[in-house]
């Protein structure tokens, strides 16, 4: 304990006995007693000075010791508090990065999802309407060339009956052929009757009876020509009609053929157009399909690459758990010095080594290793083992 | 009648790319969080194969493999490991286990299908 003046109290209590000592043997005359006091003086003042000394040695050594208690106990704050930080925001950042993917591939897997739907739309439909558009095809196709064959045959039939018609014109020749013999033979006969007649007049009243059987053959022979006339006047009408039908006849089988010919390019037409509609959208859909495999691909690519989320997940998540042991290991530490009253310099083997038994992955012990930047693991085919 | 197939990861990110790949070739998919979440869904339904991670929390993946396999109903059912890790050890240690195939992440969709055709119960 030192003065204010800066003498301690335990070098002036012996300096003073040792000083009164002295100066009450220079008064009472040297004695043994004197010289007694005067050494017991200096004894306690070398004891005194011997223990300023040691406090003094000692206090230095208690200033650096508490110093070391303050840089430990200010470390372990230190680590206290920066390092739950660095976590909490390591952690933060993987749960962010573990949110965005997920929902990066939830939304590629909805693109695949959606992809799929209208593929397997397309394809069903097309399957199902482009199938069922080339059976309508064909089958209009059948149906129309039907329609066509039938209007040929029909076109057919009235020709066949056309020249059925125009076959009675020949007929109707031979019956104004035969109306004509008629009516030869009733003027032959007429005139027959007539010269029997006249031989009838000659030969008197014998002949009356022949007179009046030449008159009767005469008024057959009259009305014979008169049907002959009128056979001919109706074999004539009937000609005409026959020709008047003939020629409407001719004019209705060109119309008619005029109309199927016209029919049958229509029909060729919308049949190419129908063929060309569905050749388009079979193609459009094949190209759907091929579009659809391409970005199924693509996706699957952007799968394997999401992948690396859990990579880095997993490294980061090793370099969290290494961070979360440091507090621990540093009060380890401060343990050991507390203990010895010896400060161990700081060794980060094993704290390097723990970090270490944590790695899963190949890049993770090149990184550690210090071998540079690590290529990300690629997929790999052949990284697959059969138990 | 679709298949059913349990996917166990801790990362719900590589639970969704897997489910992706797995549903898109005509697969029902049932998820587990880690080995426990995944065990305690095991409930006896039929399930025809089982994805699962090796490092994951409360439960690891070869833990579980060895709790599911040990479950009368699913002594049969395949286990396909799908892990970053490809130490031959650990690969050995899933064996041991019960797994059928061990798969190294980042893996292509169509290996792993490939795998699931060739295991998975009929």
């Amino acid at each position: 304990m030192s003065t204010k003046s800066g003498f301690d109290s335990r070098v002036v209590i012996p300096l003073g006995l040792a000083g009164a000592g002295a100066a009450g043997t220079i008064v009472a005359g040297w004695s043994r007693w004197g010289w007694y006091t005067v050494l017991w003086g200096l004894a306690l003042l070398a004891l005194a000075v011997w223990s300023v000394l040691r406090e003094q040695s000692g206090g230095a050594t208690g200033g650096a010791s508490a110093s070391v208690e303050t840089y430990l106990h200010s470390r372990q704050a230190f680590s206290d508090a920066v390092l739950p930080v660095w976590c909490r925001h390591i952690e933060n950042s993987r749960s962010q990065m573990e949110q965005a993917v997920s929902d990066l591939a939830g939304r590629f897997s909805n693109i695949v999802d959606r992809l799929d739907t209208a593929v397997h739309v397309s394809s069903h439909d097309n399957a199902r309407d482009g199938q069922g558009m080339t059976e309508i095809f064909s089958r209009s196709e059948t149906q129309l060339g039907s329609v066509v064959g039938s209007m040929k045959s029909a076109f057919e039939s009235k020709q066949a009956m056309l020249a059925q018609i125009k076959d009675l014109e020949r007929f109707t020749r031979e019956l104004r052929d035969m109306a004509e013999g008629v009516a030869s033979i009733a003027a032959q006969t007429n005139l027959l009757a007539l010269n029997a007649a006249i031989e009838a007049a000659r030969a008197g009243p014998a002949g009356r009876g022949f007179a009046v059987v030449a008159q009767e053959v005469r008024h057959l022979s009259s009305r014979s020509a008169e049907t002959g006339k009128n056979i001919a006047n109706r074999v004539g009408l009937i000609s005409s009609a026959i020709l008047a039908a003939s020629e409407a006849a001719d004019r209705t089988a060109a119309q008619e053929n005029s109309s199927m010919q016209s029919a049958e390019a229509m029909i060729d037409s919308v049949l190419h157009d129908f063929r060309s509609m569905t050749d388009a959208l079979v193609a459009s859909s094949e190209l759907l399909k091929q579009e659809s495999v391409g970005i199924q691909g693509e996706v699957g690519e952007a799968l394997v690459q999401l992948q690396f989320q859990d990579r880095v997940s997993q490294v980061l998540a090793h370099v969290q758990q290494n961070i979360e042991r440091l507090p621990e290991l540093l009060r380890e530490h401060s343990d050991r010095y507390h203990a010895a009253q010896i400060l161990e310099p700081m060794d980060a083997q094993p704290l390097l080594r723990e970090l270490q038994k944590t790695y899963a992955m190949a890049e993770e012990h090149a990184v550690h290793g210090g071998s540079g930047r690590a290529q990300p693991a690629a997929a790999a085919a052949d990284e697959i083992t059969f138990f | 009648m679709a298949k059913t197939i349990m996917v166990v990861d801790d990362s719900a990110s590589l639970r969704q790319v897997v489910g992706i790949a797995l549903k898109g070739a005509g697969y029902d998919v049932i998820e587990g969080r880690d080995g426990a979440d995944a065990l305690s869904k095991c409930t006896g339904q039929k399930i025809h194969l089982v994805v699962c991670d090796v490092n994951m929390p409360n439960m690891d993946g070869i833990t579980f493999v060895r709790e599911f396999k040990a479950l009368p109903n699913y002594r049969f059912t395949p286990v396909i490991m799908l892990t970053t890790e490809s130490q031959e050890s650990k690969k050995e240690e899933g064996k041991a286990a019960g797994a059928k195939a061990w798969v190294v992440k980042p893996f292509k969709p169509e290996v792993l299908l490939g795998a699931v055709a060739k295991l998975v119960l009929p």
